[in-house]
């Protein structure tokens, strides 16, 4: 059986896994989302309607309607029907209404998720990018003052917390020197468009949030140095210099290829808590992306707003993880033959 | 060095293709200056094999190294190699600038390095790594492939497969092989290799050594062939030279040195590499151990160990000394030597067939109940071992395959066989590490496996079963924990299994062990860290941890292969005087046969060869080794060189050189697709163990059809390679690792 089909079945079903913790929580969770919102409604049903005494059958019947439009579940339905209604309605992409913003949460959601991915990649690529030159030139002149220098870098910005180095920039590059906007996502009083004051401002805007994800660099760097160094003492290194090869493919084709390898592996583990991070990140730069609207959710109890962006971050963890499980393969030859046993 | 003398002086080549002059490798160390090459010379003529022997540490991967000037950092080569050109004017190899030295290499010296498998970069294809190396040095690309395709189909291998293969789909004997492809690309002159095969299993070894004949003629080569293993270039090469202690003390052609050594090292060495000729009991390790390249010893560097040294070796390095024509030997009494270290072989003529002592052995001895005693075990392995795989078909590999093995008090057996047979797995599951899949392992009559699980009647507790059944691995070095001494080592199992043992008592215990395997004195000893002793030393701890526990069964698992040659024959005596002392049986795995048959021929023990997963002939070594039944037990006989000038390893008794793939095994006969008297019939039938012909019962059998009275087999057609889809080796599946030893 083909690898390739056998992780997209891994994701696949991890995405269903997920989709029905969600449907569990909502449903039988002492304090669920489902309980607040009848609670809510009833309250406010008892609110418009006292001296009446109590809600109808007819307002009940009211009620788990409005519960179903904003949770895609109608309580009042048997189990299986409401989880088969709760899946399909979940990947028609209806994720039901957001009770604080009074719209479609997928279209909260879709609206924010490009501009999470934006940041997100960017930092990714640029922190990976960074790792990798940092940690080649460290290896190169392994030893040296440089060295010294980027060792240092590396393990400083490796162990700094991302959300730290977010309020460091944000008090000082936002709020005293005011070089960087202290929040949003586009520049305001610019027509929206492909024109170059507006990508400029999104970019401007974007800085800050992408330079928190780049701490990512530090520890990519670090890994690459050893790898690299590990790689420069492999007995193919040494032949490949008697077979002649040029300086240009033995750097290249030999050193870091081979010392990017582990680098991806770790850049696999790390996806997760990249989109986790977001939340933090976004909050801080008041960035609306998915993770924005999480917490804004989350204060706001607006429980069918949660659910939809706790769900969505899973499955675009999922997503990435298998992107970069296929790309894996692309760069490593050796990904997907399972090890044999040794007997 | 001087030359002046032409008694004193070395061998020259009349026509050389490089010719070394007091070459010096040296690294600076905190301990002082390291010389790992002192002061040697040599010449290479051109056209001929030269073989370098040497053991570990006697600096002759560094001799190969500076023949290209390529010796690693931070060491330094210093002195004169000059390489001279079929035409055009000769060079100083370690005088040459960065681009001169890149038209030096490989295109005229090339190297083959021992680890083939870490020699090619792991995420580029075979293709990739002769395209670069073509292109690199401005050669025609596709006339370089036209030649790969060729030089590689020359190896027994399928070209357009092995091109398009990456390094990991490979198995060792084929990288080794597309190895020395890629070596010889871009025509060199001169090829040095570095001990090409020390990797791999001895049939792929000696099927490397008879193919490298043909190689080297038709592409006119001078071969530099560098090894620790005497024997192996015995039928190869033209000139042996013998290095020890960082310089070359003995030089001369094959025949000569081997029938007449005159360096007493060298006639130790002779006599103390087991083979399969000489008689057992004359075998001799070299006493005392290899110098260190801080501290050589001054005078002749061998006069610590040599039996004649006297006050002038120990102050006068002996210069080469010409013992006739191009016999050189380094060596003030090299006149005496002969006399002062007898060869063993010497009067193995009139003694006529080997080992006449041991011969008349009855397998009697191997009667009443049996220690160990399997029957029709089996050990499959799941392929897939990704914990999430939903589609996985289990594709097993049957590393054992229905084995039937008893072993008795005081019983001796040998398992012997290549990589991937399954000797491992069989010799773990006979001790109860690996739970055989199928099949019964009884411990004198207890259910192994039923103690454990605690099912039915259990006659013999597991605690005492695990006490029973021991093991010594191969790697003492990793066996041990490097930061425990030998005290902390040895008492933990005389803490476990003697609770009523207090400290003075494992003390005096583990003292008496030490002095008893030669480690004196034993107060010394006690408080070592294992990175302080020497690997025959650590290879005795591991030894007295088993003993001490009074085992009755112990399991050596390539216990001796990662000694150093002369110490080899050491190791096995004391095993075997061990044995007597404390009635233990051993169970040996071996992928030596001249090994195999030292130790069992000293101990009246058995031979027996695995293919497979499956036991292809058991028998006492005598009959094992001359008159094998089975054809694999006969490839294996052709692939053990002789120490014989003479031996020529004749036609490969072989129809392919690479093993199948152990999770594919072929049908019938396993061996039917490389054997060369297979018919028909063995693709379809599974022979099993029988009796040999003409033999008592208990000396020999063998799973050949050839030994069936009457069967199909004799009157079905033979299997020739036309009938093969391919001639050539189609090789081993891909990922197919070496991974038994
Ligand atoms: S020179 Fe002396 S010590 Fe050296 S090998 Fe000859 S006899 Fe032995
Ligand atoms: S049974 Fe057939 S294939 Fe097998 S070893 Fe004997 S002759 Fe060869």
């Amino acid at each position: 059986m083909d690898w390739r089909v056998e992780r997209l079945t891994q994701g696949l079903l991890t995405v269903f896994l997920v989709i029905t913790l969600s449907f569990v929580i909502i449903r039988f969770m002492p304090g669920n989302p489902m309980d607040y919102i009848l609670a809510q409604m009833s309250g406010d049903a008892t609110g418009a309607t006292s001296g009446e005494g109590g809600a109808s059958g007819s307002d009940m019947e009211q009620q788990y309607e409005l519960v179903q439009a904003y949770l895609s579940m109608n309580p009042s339905d048997p189990l299986h029907v409401a989880y088969f209604d709760y899946m399909s309605n979940t990947l028609r992409g209806d994720l039901g209404q957001s009770i604080y913003y009074s719209r479609p949460v997928s279209d909260i959601l879709g609206r924010a998720m490009p501009w999470t991915l934006f940041v997100l990649s960017w930092g990714l690529a640029i922190g990976f990018v960074l790792g990798i030159i940092t940690g080649s030139l460290i290896a190169y002149w392994e030893g040296s003052k440089l060295d010294v220098g980027l060792t240092a870098y590396s393990v400083i910005m490796g162990s700094i917390p991302y959300y730290v180095l977010a309020l460091l920039l944000i008090v000082y590059m936002a709020y005293r020197w005011q070089i960087f906007p202290t929040n949003g996502r586009v520049p305001e009083g610019v027509t929206a468009g492909l024109n170059w004051p507006f990508i400029k401002g999104i970019i401007y805007h974007a800085s800050l949030p992408i330079a928190s994800t780049v701490v990512f660099s530090g520890i990519a760097s670090l890994s690459m140095r050893g790898n690299a160094i590990r790689v420069l003492g492999e007995d193919y290194l040494r032949v490949a210099r008697l077979r002649g090869l040029s300086d240009g493919v033995i750097a290249t084709q030999y050193v870091a290829r081979n010392a990017i390898l582990p680098l991806y592996t770790g850049l696999m583990i790390s996806i997760g808590s990249l989109f986790g991070g977001s939340v933090i990140l976004e909050t801080i730069f008041r960035y609306r992306g998915m993770g924005y609207y999480l917490v804004q959710a989350a204060n706001a109890r607006d429980y069918p707003l949660m659910m939809g962006g706790f769900m969505l971050l899973t499955i675009c963890v999922v997503i990435a993880l298998f992107i970069t499980d296929l790309t894996y393969g692309l760069i490593d030859p050796r990904a997907g033959d399972e090890n044999r046993e040794a007997f | 060095m001087t030359a002046a003398d032409p008694d004193r002086s070395m061998p020259r080549a009349d026509d050389p293709i490089a010719e070394v002059r007091n070459l010096t490798v040296a690294f600076e160390m905190d301990r002082g200056q390291s010389r790992v090459v002192d002061d040697l010379s040599v010449d290479i003529e051109r056209g001929e094999i030269l073989g370098v022997v040497g053991e570990s540490g006697s600096g002759k991967s560094m001799f190969a190294s500076s023949l290209m000037d390529a010796v690693v950092e931070p060491g330094v080569a210093s002195g004169d190699v000059t390489y001279h050109p079929p035409s055009g004017e000769s060079v100083d190899v370690l005088e040459l600038s960065k681009g001169e030295l890149q038209e030096l290499r490989w295109e005229e010296v090339a190297m083959v390095f021992q680890g083939a498998m870490s020699s090619f970069n792991p995420v580029r294809t075979i293709r990739d790594h002769f395209v670069e190396t073509l292109s690199a040095h401005d050669y025609n690309v596709s006339d370089g492939l036209e030649r790969a395709r060729e030089l590689i189909s020359d190896l027994y291998m399928d070209p357009e497969r092995v091109l398009s293969s990456y390094p990991h789909e490979l198995s060792g004997g084929m990288s080794q092989r597309v190895l020395i492809a890629l070596s010889l690309i871009l025509d060199p002159e001169l090829l040095v290799m570095d001990e090409p095969t020390a990797a791999l299993d001895l049939l792929m070894q000696r099927s490397i050594i008879s193919l490298l004949d043909g190689i080297q003629e038709k592409h006119d080569l001078s071969i530099v062939f560098i090894t620790h293993d005497l024997p192996l270039v015995a039928g190869l090469a033209d000139r042996i030279a013998v290095m020890y202690a960082f310089e070359m003390v003995e030089m001369g052609p094959t025949d000569e040195l081997l029938t007449d050594a005159a360096h007493p090292y060298t006639r130790a060495l002779l006599n103390s590499t087991p083979n399969l000729r000489a008689p057992i009991d004359r075998m001799r390790s070299i006493d005392g151990e290899s110098p260190d390249p801080v501290n050589i010893p001054s005078g002749c560097s061998y006069h610590p160990r040599c039996p004649m040294a006297d006050e002038q070796c120990r102050e006068v390095d002996p210069e080469p000394y010409r013992v006739d024509g191009d016999h050189a030997a380094n060596c003030h009494y090299w006149e005496e030597a002969a006399e002062a270290v007898p060869a063993v072989t010497e009067e193995f003529d009139d003694a006529g067939e080997m080992g006449a002592a041991a011969t008349e052995r009855t397998p009697e001895r191997r009667s009443g109940e049996p220690v160990l005693s399997m029957d029709d075990v089996e050990v499959y392995f799941e392929q897939e071992s990704s914990a999430f795989s939903l589609f996985s078909d289990p594709d097993d590999v049957k590393a054992v395959d229905g084995i039937d093995l008893d072993v008795y008090d005081e019983d001796v057996v040998v398992l012997v066989g290549e990589s991937g047979c399954g000797k491992t797995t069989l010799g773990k599951t006979a001790i109860g590490l690996q739970r055989p899949t199928g099949g019964v392992v009884e411990y004198r009559g207890q259910d192994v496996w039923q103690a454990r699980d605690l099912v039915g009647d259990i006659d013999i507790p597991y605690e005492e079963i695990r006490q029973s059944l021991q093991i010594i691995h191969q790697d003492p070095g990793s066996a041990l924990n490097t930061h425990r001494r030998v005290r902390a080592v040895l008492e933990t199992p005389l803490k476990r299994w003697y609770p009523e043992l207090d400290g003075n008592d494992r003390r005096e215990r583990i003292l008496g062990m030490l002095e008893y395997v030669g480690m004196t004195p034993p107060e010394d000893y006690i408080d070592r860290y294992p990175f302080q002793l020497s690997g025959g030393e650590m290879q005795r701890i591991a030894l007295i941890r088993a003993l001490l526990i009074n085992p009755e069964l112990i399991l050596a698992d390539e216990a001796v292969s990662a000694l150093d040659v002369s110490l080899r024959v050491e190791m096995m005596d004391l095993l075997l005087e061990l044995q007597d002392t404390f009635d233990t049986s051993y169970l040996f795995i071996s992928h030596n046969l001249a090994n195999a048959r030292y130790i069992t021929e000293k101990a009246d023990g058995r031979i027996g060869v695995m293919y497979l997963g499956e036991l292809v002939e058991i028998g006492s070594p005598e009959r094992i080794i001359n008159d094998p039944k089975h054809p694999y037990t006969q490839a294996l006989r052709w692939a053990t060189p002789e120490l014989d000038p003479d031996d020529d390893p004749g036609e490969r008794p072989m129809r392919k050189i690479d093993i199948p793939d152990a999770a594919n095994p072929p049908s019938g006969c396993r061996y039917h697709t490389r054997c060369p008297e297979a018919r028909e019939a063995c693709r379809h039938q599974r022979p099993e163990l029988v009796e040999a012909e003409g033999e008592e019962p208990g000396y020999q059998q063998a799973a050949c059809f050839r030994e069936y009275e009457d069967h199909e087999y004799w009157d079905s057609e033979p299997i020739t390679d036309e009938d093969d889809a391919d001639s050539v080796d189609s090789g081993t599946g891909p990922g197919t690792a070496e991974a038994d030893d």
